[in-house]
């Protein structure tokens, strides 16, 4: 990994859906151990952001960097770095779940040894450990979200990328998340979160960045973009119709 | 790049796809052998008996022995690299693959490792069924061995394909059964070509996969309809194309990225 403060840089990218602009010319920086959060309405641009910083999406124009590598050129440097909750519960049907973290953790070149002993760690932090042995599908909506953490984890990655992690979770397994996150944060880890939930961007987040149909309409640290005010008059006030680019 | 440097990781793919079909043996091992069985007893000892093929130097058994072990190799790799890519891309783990550090070239290796394993597999159990009727020799084993793995490739890659060009089940197994079964048929697999009409079998030599099925009946009892450098070098070609094919998809992300 080069020694680089920045962890996620974009610069001018531009993506496009047919005629249809996703993000319009977007520029940021995720320093090294920041907790980020990145908010925005539905369809503004936060989960093909997510895609394209972890390869899942092409792009028309602009240069995205993890650490100082392109996620274009060195893409197998980048994706080493980066590990994705994703939004929604993409496992292959046909595994366990320990099953599931040991072969993820194998793309990651961890050994089977040392991979099955992480799955048993990150199992047993997420209170899955009696749920080593069964299929995604008898697992309740919690504990899919929870096995989707330790899959993002499985690889010890330095940037976490978490697409709305605690969407549908109770209230007791969301405090449970938030302690984990502020814990791997404290680690070092650098956390990119997406969120619906004002509370969890203000509680959690040290910079906050706000995207409106494609563009970045409001960035900086906590203080900075609040200015005494709630997150959410905030984001309301950013994401307005009054506000339309 | 057209290298290995995640061995681990493309062990660990090998391993899901191959772990992949043998829990489900009842029905991507079993199905094929049961109906090797049949035909076998059917056509090559109960109708067999009665077609005149000694001419050839062989029974008609020892005929069409060599064309199913084909037609099972093509379709067991077909099916299985098409089954999971495109379940992967229907229920979106395909992400786990595209997510990790394994180039291109490596995530087509790794599918490609299920295909030939169960190719392989099938193709091996169709010859040991067929010694419960009459012992064949292997002419030129390592001949053999050099068709199936590029026999094995040309469909394992065809798969991936279809799976990549699929939007839903039904579009899945088109080309199988509308384009590759046929051709496999039309290529001898149940006849010698001199038994065809003159024009059919002008136009055969025009199907590649009749060298192919050519070329593992060689291999099998050193007789052929096409010269076996031919079917070689048409193998050869064939599963170099489909392989760098199949791995440009996937690094334009073809059908995988948005």
């Amino acid at each position: 990994m080069r020694n680089s403060q920045v962890a996620i840089k974009i610069n001018e990218l531009n993506k496009y859906y047919g005629k249809l602009c996703a993000l319009n010319n977007i520029s940021f920086e995720v320093q090294r151990g920041e907790f980020f959060a990145f908010l925005g309405p539905n369809g503004a641009g936060k989960t093909t952001t997510i895609n394209i910083i972890t390869g899942l999406s092409n792009y028309l124009s602009g240069k995205v960097e993890i650490f100082g590598y392109d996620v274009t050129k060195d893409y197998l440097k980048t994706r080493r770095l980066v590990g994705l909750c994703a939004q929604e519960y993409n496992f292959d049907p046909f595994l366990t779940t320990h099953q599931l973290l040991v072969y993820q953790a194998g793309y990651f070149s961890v050994l089977p040894k040392e991979a099955s002993k992480r799955a048993d760690e990150l199992l047993e932090r997420f209170g899955l450990s009696d749920k080593r042995n069964v299929r995604h599908r008898a697992l309740s909506g919690g504990m899919k979200k929870r096995l989707l953490l330790c899959r993002a984890l499985i690889h010890d990655p330095e940037i976490i990328i978490l697409d709305e992690p605690t969407a549908g979770c109770d209230l007791e397994l969301k405090f449970r998340i938030w302690d984990y996150l502020t814990q791997l944060n404290k680690e070092g880890k650098t956390i990119f979160l997406t969120t619906h939930y004002m509370e969890e961007a203000e509680r959690l987040c040290k910079t906050i960045g706000i995207i409106n149909r494609g563009r970045i309409v409001r960035i900086g640290n906590k203080i900075d973009v609040l200015r005494d005010q709630s997150l959410e008059s905030v984001f309301l006030e950013v994401t307005g119709p009054e506000k339309v680019y | 790049m057209m290298m290995i440097t995640n061995t681990v990781g493309v062990i660990a793919l090998s391993k899901r796809e191959i772990r992949r079909f043998l829990v489900v043996a009842s029905q991507t091992i079993f199905p094929p052998l049961v109906t090797s069985l049949l035909f076998m007893f059917i056509f090559g000892v109960a109708i067999g008996k009665r077609i005149d093929f000694s001419g050839m130097g062989l029974s008609y058994l020892g005929f069409i022995v060599p064309g199913l072990m084909t037609i099972h190799l093509i379709s067991s790799s077909y099916e299985n690299t098409s089954s999971s890519l495109f379940i992967a891309r229907w229920h979106n783990h395909i992400q786990e693959v595209l997510l990790a550090p394994l180039s291109y070239f490596e995530i087509v290796l790794g599918l490609l490792a299920g295909g030939l394993a169960r190719g392989l597999m099938v193709c091996s159990g169709v010859y040991l069924i067929s010694l419960l009727f009459d012992v064949i020799p292997i002419m030129h084993p390592f001949i053999l061995v050099y068709f199936a793995i590029t026999i094995s490739v040309i469909f394992s890659c065809a798969g991936m394909l279809g799976a990549l060009w699929a939007e839903d089940f039904g579009m899945l197994n088109l080309w199988n059964v509308y384009f590759i079964v046929p051709l496999v048929m039309m290529g001898g697999v149940f006849h010698p070509m001199s038994m065809l009409p003159d024009i059919v079998q002008k136009i055969s030599v025009f199907n590649p996969l009749f060298y192919l099925v050519n070329g593992i009946r060689y291999s099998v009892t050193g007789i052929s309809d096409a010269p076996v450098l031919i079917c070689a070098a048409i193998s050869a070609f064939l599963s170099i194309a489909f392989f760098f094919f199949t791995v440009y998809l996937f690094k334009i992300g073809y059908k995988l990225r948005t």
